[in-house]
C-alpha cells in the first residue's frame, strides 16, 4: 500500500536533502518520502541500515526487535545509550535514531518478529531482516515478494557479511542507456556512417523487467546438479559460511559468542562438516580457519554491508532507476 | 588458543585500543570514520577540521543535528561520539591541518593517519607531512555513488603526488570576457564580477571586454595597436571596476547598462569575433522594465506545482530585478564594513548567490544561451559534489579494514579499493587493485625531487613564482627559495617581511635566466624541490608558466562540467557515465581523489595570500563617453 505522495517539498527538506537531490533528483526524493520500511533486528548491521534509511528521508521506519540490550550490543552499536542495559534494543535505539532526522516517522516495536501475523508485514513497501532465523526469512520472503513488497536480508558474522534481495518475479525498472543515433541514408557518407552511432551525451530511459529468485531457492541450490557444478569457481566462500552460520543460529537460537569461543568454535567446525556433506560439496570449500573470523559483528563490516543494503533499499524506494540485478552472494544459477 | 575480544583477535584488539590515530576531516567520510573507529575499539583519536556545520551537511554527517548548525565540526563530532562511547579519548581541533603547529613531530605521534578531506591542497600537504614523518597514510574520496580508498607508505607505494593530477580547468580570458559559448563561461564571469565589485580584486579576473584578444584583430598588429590606443586615449579613464562602481554609488541601473549594454556594444565593434559566431544582443534597463511590467509572472503558479523554488528559471526581466536587489544588498553590506572592506563570495550566502545567478543569466541571455535555474548555477558556481550517506559509510568501513591490516603489519595485503555504482562484469561492486610502487621521478617523494618549469624570466614576478608556482602548483605552504648561483642568493623567505621588497621584481632582475636552478624549501613539510628554469617568450596565451613533462589539461573534473548535466529532473544519472567495463570505472575514479568542493575561502585558510601588485597592473578599461 503506497501512500499518496505529498507534492510539495518544504524549504526545510530542500535545504537538508540538497546534496542528494542533486544526485538523484527531486522526483526521486519525493517518492522516497512516500515509502514505509520495516527493519527487523537492531544489532550492529541494523543500526547502520536504520541510520542510512533515516538520513535518506523515508516516510517511516519501524524498528522491530524483541532482544534486550547486553554489554555486547552496547559495544557494537552507536544508537544505544551506554546506560540502557536490560532495555529492549529497539526501544533503546529509538531516541538517537529519531534525532538523525526529525522528518522521518521512526517507531519501535518490541514484539518478537516470528510472532507477528502475516498482515503485519503487508503494511510496508519494503522489509529488511537482520538477525533472523533461516525459516523466518524464508517465510517472510514467500509472503511478501508476490505482493510486490521488496524483501531484503542481511547479516554480519565477524569479518564476513552478506545481503540478499528479492524484488519479485516481475520487477520493473528503468535503465538509462546512451541514445543510438539513426544514420542518414546518404550513400556519400561512406561505410563508417552505416554503423549505429552512440551519442554519449544523449540518453534514453529504457523500461525493463527482471525476475529475482526467492531466498528459499537461493539457499537450496542443488550443487550436485549439472549447472551448479560449473559455477563453482565463482561462488565465494561466503555462501557456504552463511549456510553453516544459519544452521548454528537455528540450532542454538543465537549467533556464536566470544564468551563461549571454545564451545562455539567446536560446534561450528562440526556443523561445517555436516552442512557441506549434506550439500554434497567438498569440505575444502570452506577452510576451517573461518571460525576465528566469524564471531560478533565487526563495525566496519556492518558499515560496508549496511551501506550497500541501505543504498539498495533507498534505490527501490526512489523507484526510478535500475536496481542492480542480483545483489546477493553467491550469484546463483537461476532462470535466465 | 585463539583469544577474541569481540570480533578481533586479542593481539590486534590490544594494538587497536592502545595506538594513537589522526583523522583529518570531520565531514561526510570523517563522521562515519570516527564512528567505525570507536566501535572497532580505537581509543586514542585526534580529529581536525576547520569547518563549521551547515544544514546541507545533515543528510549524511550524522553526528550533527540541526541545533549544531554553525558550530565546529570537529568539536561536535567529538561530543557526539563520546556519547555512545564514553571511554574514547578524542581530541578535537577546530583548525587547519596546514597550520605550522602541526609539524612533522606532531605527525610522528601517530601510528596511522587517515584523510577524510575534500580538497587537493590539504591532501598534498598531509601527503608530504606523512612522507616526512614516515607514517602510513590512508587516503580516500567519494563523489555521488563512487568512492575510493588507498594506502600511502613512503618507499613502498606511490605517494599522493606521484601521478600528475589534471589541474582544475580554467578558461582563457578572452572566452570569459569576449566570446562565452557555454553557461559555465558566464558563471565564471559573474563570479569574477562579484570580486571586482565587492571582493578582492584580482588581476586575473577581468570582466570587461578584452581589446587585446588576438581573434578580434583582422591584422595581428591591429590588436596591439588597439590595446595601446585605448591606453593612450584621453577619453578612456583607467579606473578599477570597484572604484567606478563606488563613484556611481553602486547604482544598479548604471551597472546594468554598463555591463549588459555598453560593454556588449563595444564587443560588437570587434566585428571579426562575430563573423562566425552569433553576435551578442545588448540589453537596456528601461526597455526591459517596460516589457517586464506587461509580462506574466508565473512563478507562484509553478511553486504550487511542487517544484523547488530554486529550480525555476525566471525570465530576463526577473533576473534584472534580482540583479538590482542583490547589488543593493551587497553594496550596503560593503558599506557597513567600512573602508577597504571586501566581501568573500560564498555559495551559501543568499545575496552573493543571487548576484551570480542574476549576472550569469543576464549574460547568458545576451549571448543567446538558455538561462539556468539558481539550483543549477549554484552547482556549477559552487563546485557542488552530490553526496549521500551510504557511499561515505562504505568507504569509511573500508578505511578501517585497511587500517587494521596496517596495524597488524600486513601492509602487503593492503590495496586500493574502488566502490562502483554497479557491479562490474565479474559481479564485483568493490574492486581491489594492487598498490603501485613509488614513481622514481616524483617531484615530491623521489630522493632528490626536481622539476623543470618553462616561463619568461623577464616578465615573471617573484610574487608569481611564490604564489602560482610554488604554492598553488607545487603545494608548498611557506616556501623559502634561494638561487643555486654559488652564493646562495635568497629570493624568497618564508619569514614575513624579509623579502617583501622582491615581490614585484622580475626573475631576470636577479640574474635568473635560461638554465638557472632554484632551490625551494618548505620547512614545515620537510620538502626540498629543485627547480630548473627554462626561459621562453612564446608561452601560450594566458599561460604564465608550464611544467615540463606535465600531462596536458584533461577534460574538466566532475566538479564543474558534469554537475551541469546532473541536475533538475532526476532522470539523469550521476556524474559518472554509465558503463559496464572495469577500465572505464577506474579511469573515472582517478578524479575522485581530486574532486574539490568550492567552499568559501572564509571557511578555510587561503592557500595564497594574494597581495596586490602596484598600480601598474592592468586594470579594467572603462570607456566613458
Amino acid at each position: 500500500m503506497v501512500e499518496k505522495e505529498d507534492a510539495i517539498i518544504s524549504e526545510e527538506e530542500a535545504a537538508q536533502y540538497d546534496r542528494q537531490i542533486r544526485l538523484w533528483g527531486l522526483d526521486a526524493q519525493k517518492r522516497l518520502r512516500g515509502s514505509r520500511v520495516l527493519l527487523v533486528g537492531l544489532g550492529g548491521l541494523g543500526a547502520e541500515v536504520a541510520k542510512n534509511l533515516i538520513l535518506a528521508g523515508v516516510k517511516g521506519l519501524t524498528l522491530l526487535d524483541h532482544e534486550l540490550v547486553t554489554e555486547e550490543s552496547c559495544r557494537a552499536q552507536f544508537l544505544i545509550p551506554v546506560d540502557a542495559l536490560g532495555q529492549n534494543r529497539a526501544q533503546a535505539s529509538l531516541e538517537r535514531a529519531q534525532f538523525l532526522n526529525p522528518m522521518v516517522e521512526v517507531e519501535a516495536d518490541t514484539d518478537k518478529a516470528e510472532d507477528k501475523p502475516d498482515d503485519f508485514f503487508l503494511k510496508f513497501n519494503a522489509v529488511c531482516l537482520t538477525h533472523c532465523s533461516r525459516d523466518f526469512m524464508v517465510r517472510v520472503d514467500q509472503l511478501c515478494a508476490p505482493k510486490n513488497i521488496k524483501v531484503f536480508c542481511g547479516d554480519v558474522f565477524g569479518y564476513h557479511g552478506y545481503m540478499f534481495a528479492d524484488l519479485g518475479q516481475e520487477h520493473q525498472y528503468v535503465e538509462e542507456k546512451p541514445k543510438v543515433v539513426k544514420q542518414s541514408e546518404d550513400a556519400n557518407d561512406g561505410p563508417e556512417a552505416k554503423k549505429p552511432k552512440v551519442d554519449p551525451n544523449e540518453t534514453t530511459m529504457v523500461k525493463k523487467t527482471a525476475s529475482f529468485c526467492s531466498l528459499k531457492e537461493a539457499l537450496e541450490v542443488d550443487w550436485m546438479g549439472g549447472k551448479a557444478k560449473t559455477n563453482f569457481k565463482n561462488i565465494p566462500v561466503g555462501y557456504f559460511l552463511l549456510q553453516v552460520l544459519l544452521k548454528f543460529r537455528t540450532d542454538k537460537g543465537r549467533d556464536p559468542q566470544p564468551d563461549s569461543y571454545t564451545e562455539d568454535s567446536g560446534l561450528l567446525l562440526q556443523m561445517r562438516e555436516d552442512v557441506l556433506e549434506a550439500m554434497g560439496v567438498s569440505i575444502d570449500l570452506l577452510p576451517p580457519n573461518f571460525v576465528s573470523y566469524c564471531f560478533s559483528e565487526m563495525s566496519p563490516v556492518c558499515a560496508v554491508v549496511g551501506g550497500v543494503l541501505g543504498q539498495e533499499i533507498v534505490k527501490l524506494a526512489r523507484a526510478c532507476r535500475m536496481g542492480t540485478r542480483r545483489r546477493r552472494r553467491p550469484k546463483q544459477p537461476g532462470p535466465s | 588458543m585463539v583469544q577474541l575480544v569481540g570480533p578481533l583477535r586479542k593481539e590486534l584488539a590490544d594494538s587497536v585500543s592502545s595506538c594513537r590515530v589522526l583523522v583529518v576531516g570531520a565531514g561526510g567520510i570523517g563522521c562515519e570514520l570516527l564512528k567505525n573507529l570507536v566501535l572497532t575499539g580505537f581509543r586514542n583519536i585526534e580529529v581536525i577540521d576547520l569547518d563549521t556545520i551547515d544544514v546541507s551537511n545533515l543528510n549524511r554527517q550524522f553526528l550533527f543535528q540541526k541545533k549544531h548548525v554553525g558550530k565546529s565540526k570537529a568539536q561536535v563530532a567529538k561530543e557526539s561520539v563520546v556519547q555512545f562511547c564514553p571511554k574514547a579519548n578524542i581530541t578535537a581541533y577546530h583548525d587547519s591541518i596546514m597550520n605550522p603547529d602541526y609539524s612533522v613531530e606532531f605527525f610522528r605521534n601517530f601510528a596511522l593517519v587517515m584523510n577524510a578531506l575534500d580538497n587537493r591542497a590539504a591532501r598534498n600537504h598531509v601527503n608530504r607531512m606523512c612522507l616526512a614523518a614516515d607514517i602510513p597514510l590512508i587516503e580516500s574520496g567519494t563523489a555521488g555513488y563512487l568512492g575510493q580508498v588507498t594506502i600511502i607508505k613512503k618507499g613502498l607505494t606511490e605517494c599522493y603526488e606521484c601521478q600528475p593530477k589534471p589541474t582544475q580547468k580554467t578558461f582563457p580570458g578572452c572566452t570569459i570576457r569576449n566570446t562565452p559559448s557555454e553557461p559555465i563561461h558566464c558563471i565564471v564571469w559573474a563570479k569574477y564580477l562579484f570580486n571586482q565589485l565587492f571582493g578582492e580584486e584580482d588581476a586575473d579576473q577581468e570582466v570587461s571586454p578584452d581589446t587585446a584578444d588576438p581573434e578580434a584583430a583582422w591584422d595581428p598588429s591591429e590588436a596591439a595597436a588597439r590595446a595601446t590606443a585605448s591606453e593612450q586615449d584621453g577619453d578612456i579613464k583607467r579606473v578599477s571596476t570597484k572604484d567606478w562602481a563606488r563613484s556611481t554609488g553602486y547604482d544598479p541601473v548604471k551597472l546594468f547598462n554598463k555591463l549588459f549594454k555598453d560593454d556588449i556594444m563595444y564587443l560588437l565593434t570587434m566585428d571579426k569575433l562575430w563573423r562566425k559566431r552569433k553576435a551578442p544582443l545588448p540589453l537596456e534597463w528601461s526597455e526591459l522594465q517596460k516589457q517586464g511590467e506587461h509580462s506574466h509572472f508565473s512563478l507562484v503558479e509553478e511553486m504550487l506545482g511542487g517544484g523547488l523554488k530554486d529550480q525555476h528559471v525566471l525570465g530576463v526581466y526577473g533576473y534584472s530585478q534580482l540583479f538590482s536587489e542583490s547589488v543593493k544588498t551587497l553594496s550596503s553590506q560593503l558599506a557597513e564594513r567600512g573602508a577597504g572592506a571586501e566581501l568573500v563570495w560564498d555559495k551559501d550566502d543568499p545575496p552573493a548567490m543571487d548576484f551570480v545567478t542574476a549576472a550569469a543569466n543576464l549574460r547568458m541571455h545576451v549571448f543567446s544561451m538558455n538561462m539556468k535555474s539558481r539550483f543549477d548555477i549554484k552547482s556549477m558556481a559552487g563546485n557542488i559534489i552530490p553526496a549521500i550517506a551510504t557511499t561515505n559509510a562504505v568507504i569509511a568501513g573500508l578505511i578501517v579494514l585497511e587500517a587494521l591490516k596496517v596495524l597488524s603489519g600486513d601492509l602487503d595485503q593492503c590495496c586500493t579499493i574502488f566502490l562502483n555504482k554497479q557491479p562490474n562484469p565479474k559481479k564485483k561492486l568493490l574492486v581491489p587493485c594492487a598498490l603501485d610502487p613509488p614513481n622514481l621521478n616524483c617531484y615530491v617523494c623521489a630522493s632528490k625531487p626536481e622539476v623543470t618549469v618553462r616561463l619568461n624570466v623577464s616578465s615573471t614576478m617573484i610574487q608569481t613564482l611564490q604564489d602560482k608556482i610554488l604554492k598553488e602548483r607545487f603545494g608548498m605552504v611557506a616556501p623559502d627559495v634561494q638561487i643555486e648561483d654559488g652564493k646562495g642568493t635568497i629570493l624568497i623567505s618564508s619569514e614575513e617581511g624579509e623579502t617583501e621588497g622582491n615581490n614585484s621584481k622580475f626573475l631576470s632582475d636577479f640574474g635568473i635566466r635560461n638554465g638557472s636552478r632554484l632551490q625551494a624549501d618548505d620547512f614545515l613539510q620537510d620538502y626540498t624541490l629543485l627547480v630548473n628554469v627554462l626561459h621562453s617568450d612564446e608561452l601560450g596565451k594566458d599561460m604564465e608558466f608550464e611544467v615540463v613533462g606535465d600531462a596536458p589539461d584533461k577534460a574538466p573534473t566532475p566538479s564543474t562540467q558534469e554537475e551541469g548535466k546532473n541536475i533538475t529532473n532526476g532522470n539523469k544519472d550521476s556524474a559518472q557515465p554509465s558503463t559496464s567495463s572495469t577500465g572505464n570505472n577506474m579511469h573515472d575514479h582517478r578524479k575522485l581523489l581530486d574532486a574539490e568542493t568550492g567552499e568559501a575561502p572564509a571557511k578555510r585558510q587561503r592557500l595564497s595570500q594574494q597581495q596586490h601588485a602596484d598600480n601598474e597592473d592592468d586594470d579594467d578599461l572603462i570607456a566613458l563617453d
